[in-house]
């Protein structure tokens, strides 16, 4: 409202806490073994009968590597390319178990060279940076300067397998990253992790719209709303900002986007955006990917006509089964800081506000998978809603009914055991991210704010402490 | 050769700095609020000034201590007709060892989702509804602040040792919240103390009335949204003496829907709205897109709330 004030208020609160430090500290990534990764209980028990079959099939196949015609020893996935920004499944989705998010050691730098692959290894690419992909904001014109009409957002796929030993004569120029980050026209997303992805898609539209109902007089003027399917108009979940309807969909686009692979769902070959309409600015047109990139039949992954049983299914559809019958997370009750600084501190989280978007409990209805997915409570702490976050955040992509500075509230539940926060990853402390919350036109200010000023240094360490035994 | 050399870097510095897009800034926004014209004031459009939050829609204004400011913005109008007016908190140089929030928000009363259609009805639907962690300190209760009626009920958070104090009023058919948070009651208190300063009025305000679109449209103009993303889209309109609308307010929607849903509410005609006896503007509300679920809504009657500038909160 008053951007005179806006700006230096926001500074000096901004100063204050970088020079002043947190009293508090984020017990960073929480130690012991992954608690996450293992089949539902109802899976593990194997019921019904053969459904550990499926999970571990999935799971094979979400580890397995791909490379362009399948023929390279220890990467004997198909596909591969000629587009992509990692070449597993597991590559991206590997914290602190398969299935998870970016890992410690970013896999991109190795995909840049594998196999003879000639990729430069973009800037925010690094060996112990978070695993990303990136987006232009917007097209650019023909001098390559973003042109704030034409609004882009789609994933620029880090690589291409032009070198690569399998690649033929493909040749791809790499997105010109350098330039759209002197330009600031770029922007990151890191791996949502999957666990408990199962329940999440079992949920009700109904159940979401009544808790939405319940949270709506909140007395913090937080209002989020729900994307939408454009097909049927049901509510969509998945992804970073909920635009995506199931688990298939999620895999079939991350299959096609991410490793260049297509399937049942995403048909194409994917070129970068605008790589089809010649508009790519600063850049010849080129209609497209070339023949000779595009040299394996499509869909490379489909339904396996010639095959038995599991082996008949496609990568896809495996891939959301494996995701789709993964446990959530298992939270610590007294580790960090012990058991009572934890009940106190998710005590606390209720109290000031953040459970409004992170609802900590949502019961599931009925599932024709697996008993474990049926009538469950999913303590997944969201609501599943998009929720306007602010300056400090917006990434200026739309998508599906999501706005620039719209993002679905992140499920915390396996916050414990994550490195990396926020959509693209800026950020290891967990107060940092908590902080970013705090900006012009965001929803989150009153609990943010409640957080940091009107809180004891001990109950903001028990809140961390909480926030990491997820 | 030289001054052509630095001419040169100039340029290509000047180049790259308007190539640059500007950070923290929300370059492609969603679902936003628009207007028909720029001079008829909208709830989302108050502002502070030398400590004064004023807002022409709602028609008061609140001077704020002076160690008090707004270090940041709320989010637009959200798609049911929730705004966020103000939230204030101490600034550096606020003196008290403990610090605290105050949160001004307003509720459209024709898109809430949930069944209030009252100031009253909303402090009581709050406490009734109030989670158990938390405890209420005082239960609701009826009050006068700058000479209007005020809901009020305060509760706290135990664990946290925070306290809220939540006080609303009903104007042009949204009830407005002061919400009020602090470890110290004490300072809670002389909040709502000062608050009698405010001055609250909506003298020029149209009466406004649910459901006068619907049962009073004399011919219409559908219009036509081309796209799938199933949003809401409240809109308010004024209609005039002569049956026309004189003004749209799009509360959320995106460009394209706003402009093909306001093109289409201008060429509406309805029934002058009477107001004793004699044609007088008429504020209503209309929704359009997608229609979440909803509770199950009070009688019309309820809804209705003519210049709401005096009375009794009981009898709005």
């Amino acid at each position: 409202m008053t951007t005179r004030r806006v700006v230096p208020l926001a500074l000096f609160l901004s100063s204050m806490f970088v020079l002043q430090g947190f009293a508090q500290t984020d017990p960073g990534v929480r130690g012991g073994g992954a608690a996450a990764g293992s089949p539902l209980a109802s899976v593990a028990a194997n019921s019904p009968v053969t459904v550990l079959d499926f999970f571990n099939d999935g799971k094979s196949r979400f580890q397995e590597i791909d490379s362009v015609k399948g023929t390279i020893g220890g990467e004997t996935g198909f596909g591969l390319g000629p587009r992509f920004n990692s070449r597993s499944c597991a590559a991206c989705h590997a914290q602190p178990a398969v299935g998870g998010t970016g890992a410690a050691v970013n896999p991109q730098i190795a995909d840049a060279t594998a196999d003879g692959a000639q990729n430069t290894i973009p800037s925010f690419i690094t060996q112990t940076g978070p695993t990303r992909e990136a987006r232009f904001v917007f097209f650019t014109n023909a001098n390559g300067t973003p042109n704030p009409n034409a609004p882009n957002g789609g994933v620029e796929d880090l690589y291409t397998i032009t070198g690569r030993s399998d690649a033929g004569p493909c040749t791809l120029a790499q997105p010109s990253f350098s330039s759209q980050l002197a330009n600031n026209n770029v922007i990151f997303r890191i791996p949502t992790p999957t666990f408990g992805a199962g329940l999440i898609e079992t949920l009700s539209d109904e159940t979401l719209l009544t808790n939405q109902q319940s949270a709506f007089n909140n007395n913090q003027g937080i209002t989020g709303t729900f994307n939408h399917n454009g097909n049927d108009g049901t509510i969509s979940r998945f992804g970073w900002k909920a635009q995506n309807k199931s688990l298939e969909l999620f895999a079939g686009e991350a299959y096609n986007v991410e490793q260049g692979v297509t399937n049942e769902i995403f048909t194409q070959e994917r070129p970068l955006p605008g790589e089809d309409m010649g508009i790519i600015g600063g850049q010849s047109a080129t209609n497209g990917l070339p023949a000779n990139c595009r040299g394996n039949a499509t869909p490379e992954d489909h339904t396996n006509f010639n095959q038995t049983s599991i082996s008949t299914l496609s990568d896809l559809v495996q891939f959301a089964m494996f995701m789709r019958l993964l446990a959530p997370p298992t939270p610590s009750t007294t580790v960090p800081g012990g058991a009572t600084s934890i009940t106190n501190g998710r005590n606390l989280f209720i109290s000031i506000g953040c459970a409004i978007c992170h609802t900590t409990s949502l019961t599931t209805g009925t599932s024709s998978f697996t008993s474990s997915l049926s009538n469950a409570q999913a303590n997944l702490f969201s609501d599943l809603e998009i929720h306007h976050m602010g300056t400090t955040l917006a990434d200026n992509v739309s998508q599906g009914g999501a706005g620039g500075d719209q993002f679905r509230t992140a499920p915390l539940w396996g916050a414990g055991q994550r490195i990396f926060f926020l959509h693209d990853g800026r950020t290891k402390d967990i107060q940092a991210a908590i902080l970013a919350h705090n900006a012009n036109g965001s929803e989150a200010n009153g609990p943010s704010f409640t957080f940091f000023e009107n809180l004891s240094t001990g109950q903001r360490q028990d809140i961390l402490n909480f926030l990491r035994s997820l | 050769m030289l001054r052509r050399q630095l001419f040169c870097l100039l340029l290509f510095l000047c180049s790259s700095l308007l190539a640059q897009l500007p950070t923290n800034t929300i370059l492609v926004k969603g679902a936003e609020p628009s207007a028909s014209d720029a001079k008829t004031p909208l709830p989302e459009t108050g502002r502070i000034a030398d400590n004064v939050y004023e807002n022409r829609y709602f028609g008061f204004s609140y001077p704020l201590s002076s160690d008090w400011s707004e270090p940041y913005s709320g989010p637009p109008p959200s798609d049911s007709g929730t705004y966020v007016l103000g939230e204030f908190v101490p600034s550096k140089a606020f003196k008290g060892p403990i610090k605290g929030t105050i949160l001004i928000t307003a509720q459209d009363l024709f898109f809430s989702l949930i069944p209030p259609r009252s100031a009253k009805e909303t402090i009581q639907y709050a406490s009734d509804h109030l989670q158990p962690y938390y405890t209420i300190q005082d239960p609701p209760s009826e009050l006068t602040i700058a000479g209007r009626p005020f809901a009020r009920f305060d509760y706290m958070s135990p664990v946290a040792g925070l306290h809220w104090y939540v006080l609303a009023t009903q104007i042009r058919c949204h009830v407005m919240q002061f919400i009020l948070n602090s470890r110290d009651a004490g300072l809670l208190d002389g909040i709502v103390r000062d608050m009698n300063r405010m001055k609250l009025t909506a003298a020029d305000a149209p009466p406004c009335l649910a459901g006068y679109a619907d049962e009073n449209v004399v011919s219409r103009v559908e219009p036509v949204l081309n796209d799938h993303r199933f949003n809401s889209i409240p809109v308010r309109i004024i209609i005039g003496t002569d049956g026309k609308v004189k003004h749209v307010h799009v509360i959320s929607a995106f460009p394209d829907q706003a402009k093909i849903i306001t093109d289409a509410l201008v060429q509406w005609r309805f029934k002058p709205y009477l107001q004793d006896g004699q044609p007088a503007d008429l504020e209503t509300g209309l929704l359009f897109g997608y229609s979440p679920p909803r509770p199950q809504m009070p009688s019309t009657p309820r809804t209705t709330a003519p210049r709401e500038t005096t009375g009794d909160v009981s009898s709005q």
